[in-house]
């Protein structure tokens, strides 16, 4: 093959070579562009050096608050082994997304860390592959509902700002469940695609084919029908009741 | 006749009551030809679907409170269930509780507080193709056959929740439950019918159903991926247990086709509307009209509608 025709490579970038690069702050980055030692060239990759991570500021007090909550009883278990990253579903199409770690930042109440990764962290599908591989049943699938708890705790604002979405539906949910002890999936599509700013969405062919058909074969009128459960407005009071008195982070104020 | 049939408790769910009507009217044929009746629950409620969990025991108690409604009104403590997202919830709070007393304790008082009755750890909940596989068998599935589904190639979809995590449904822990990474009570249930299965790779893979709507596009990636693996392998149609499962590959289809091209384009269909097929009713008794994929289009082609 023609040496010289063949397109340049471009210079790698400071680390780029490095697996978990995002794991790795660019302070504690070292890679020097030209280096000679002892009359060896070691330019660019060849000199990176990676300066140990001291954690100092952790709070062990986090813990003890996430061993409270029903998802995140068991996090005293974890032996950071990272079978939950390497099964994960989510961390090959997002390579931030990484259970272990969170983990690990959570057993620490490291929350300058857990920030970092706020944007990501809700991406749990909910596979429960890490919960069926780990050896010490810590159930990192429900540990990430612990995350979740924690970021709205401690992060009102970034939530906010980066996870409106998410909340939102999450909010259509929670209303329609406690409300009428039935989810009303017409609705909850509907009433999610408004909130989040894709109404418009509704009006495509995909969309209104969809519904056409659904009103022709009966299934639009079946939707209305679903009703509430019964003796639910009792449940819904004392629902209500234990999440304004439960201590801890699943209590609603 | 009816005397003979085997009568069980049926939790059938918000989606089966509405949308995915064909999965639940399918499921009740199939399992009336098998000789179960299945007896839906009344004045049931939501079990949390997975977006509950963060509420502590509340999200135990949603699905607790159907296993008591279960108990007083038809006086069963088995309850079968067809859609694997409510399995996930009856097994995770009836196995929670029985594991945790102080969990049992905070649900009791929502019990109390609810002016209703005690739950006693002894519940237990059954995902439809585990029960039918075992009350009946494969062996059943074939006497019923009246018409085979000889062609026809099926790609089994397990899916998540149906064995996953082996902690609440005791798969490979307990021998009468499937097997978590090769599961194969469908796979059974799809040779009796006289039909042929696929192995494609990605029978127990995630559709993203959790973040159907938040996520999008996370849920198109994962379905795209297995809608193709399916179809590359050779497979006419996608069978699936779950109605969340089908929400993912059948109704958002049209989308995935529209941004991964013409390599995902697959019928979905539910097991037991096959199992309905087999079993000689029509095909618009198994309902698949009602699915968006258009399963129709082949069945047709293979003759047996």
């Amino acid at each position: 093959m023609d040496r010289e025709k063949a397109p340049k490579r471009p210079v790698a970038e400071k680390g780029e070579h490095i697996i978990a690069r995002h794991m790795v702050e660019d302070e504690n980055l070292r890679e020097e562009k030209n280096l000679v030692i002892d009359g060896v060239d070691v330019s660019g990759r060849w000199n990176t050096f990676i300066l140990s991570r001291v954690d100092s500021d952790f709070d062990r007090s986090f813990f003890r608050e996430i061993k409270k909550t029903v998802v995140g009883s068991r996090i005293n278990r974890c032996w950071q082994c990272g079978m939950c990253t390497a099964s994960c579903t989510v961390t090959p199409l997002y390579r931030r997304f990484n259970p272990r770690a969170y983990i690990y930042m959570m057993q620490l109440g490291n929350l300058r860390e857990i920030k970092k990764y706020i944007d990501v962290a809700w991406r749990c599908v909910g596979c429960y592959k890490c919960s069926q591989k780990c050896p010490k049943q810590v159930n990192p699938a429900e540990m990430m509902e612990a995350l979740a708890l924690l970021i709205k705790k401690y992060f009102p604002e970034e939530v906010e700002s980066k996870l409106k979405d998410d909340e939102k539906v999450k909010k259509i949910y929670d209303d329609m469940i406690l409300g009428n002890g039935r989810l009303n999936l017409a609705t909850l599509h509907t009433k999610s695609l408004r909130e989040m700013g894709r109404g418009m969405e509704l009006f495509s062919k995909v969309e209104r084919d969809a519904i056409f058909k659904m009103i022709k074969d009966g299934r639009a009128f079946s939707v209305l029908m679903l009703g509430k459960s019964s003796g639910w407005s009792k449940s819904r009071k004392a629902i209500e009741k234990y999440l304004k008195n439960v201590e801890g982070m699943e209590r609603i104020p | 006749m009816d005397n003979n049939k085997k009568q069980v408790a049926y939790y059938p769910g918000c989606a089966l009551l509405t949308v995915d009507r064909a999965y639940n009217n399918s499921a009740r044929l199939a399992s009336e030809k098998m000789g179960i009746e299945l007896t839906p629950l009344q004045g049931y409620n939501c079990c949390g679907i997975g977006e509950m969990k963060s509420k502590g025991a509340a999200s135990l108690y949603l699905p607790l409170r159907n296993m008591m409604l279960a108990k007083t009104t038809l006086g069963s403590k088995e309850l079968v269930m067809s859609c694997s997202v409510c399995f996930h919830e009856f097994t995770r709070a009836v196995e929670r509780v029985k594991e945790s007393e102080e969990e049992l304790k905070a649900v009791n008082v929502i019990f109390k507080e609810a002016k209703e009755e005690e739950y006693i750890p002894d519940g237990r909940p059954r995902h439809i193709l585990e029960f039918l596989y075992n009350e009946k068998g494969p062996a059943e599935v074939r006497k019923n056959t009246v018409r085979p589904l000889k062609g026809l190639k099926v790609a089994p979809y397990y899916g998540c929740l149906y064995s996953r995590p082996s902690m609440y449904t005791f798969t490979d822990k307990n021998p009468l439950m499937d097997n978590s990474e090769r599961p194969k009570f469908m796979d059974d249930f799809i040779k009796e019918m006289g039909a042929e299965t696929i192995f494609y790779g990605n029978e127990v893979q995630c559709c993203g159903g959790r973040n159907l709507i938040q996520d999008e596009e996370t849920s198109f990636r994962l379905c795209s991926q297995t809608l193709s693996k399916a179809k590359k392998a050779g497979a006419d149609v996608i069978a699936v247990i779950c109605p969340k499962c089908a929400g993912g590959l059948d109704v958002n289809q049209p989308k995935i086709v529209e941004k991964y091209g013409k390599d995902s384009e697959l019928p979905v269909v539910y097991i037991t509307q096959l199992m309905a097929l087999a079993f000689g009713f029509s095909k618009k008794k198994a309902q698949f009209p009602d699915m968006i994929s258009r399963p129709v289009e082949i069945l047709k082609k293979k003759g047996f509608v």
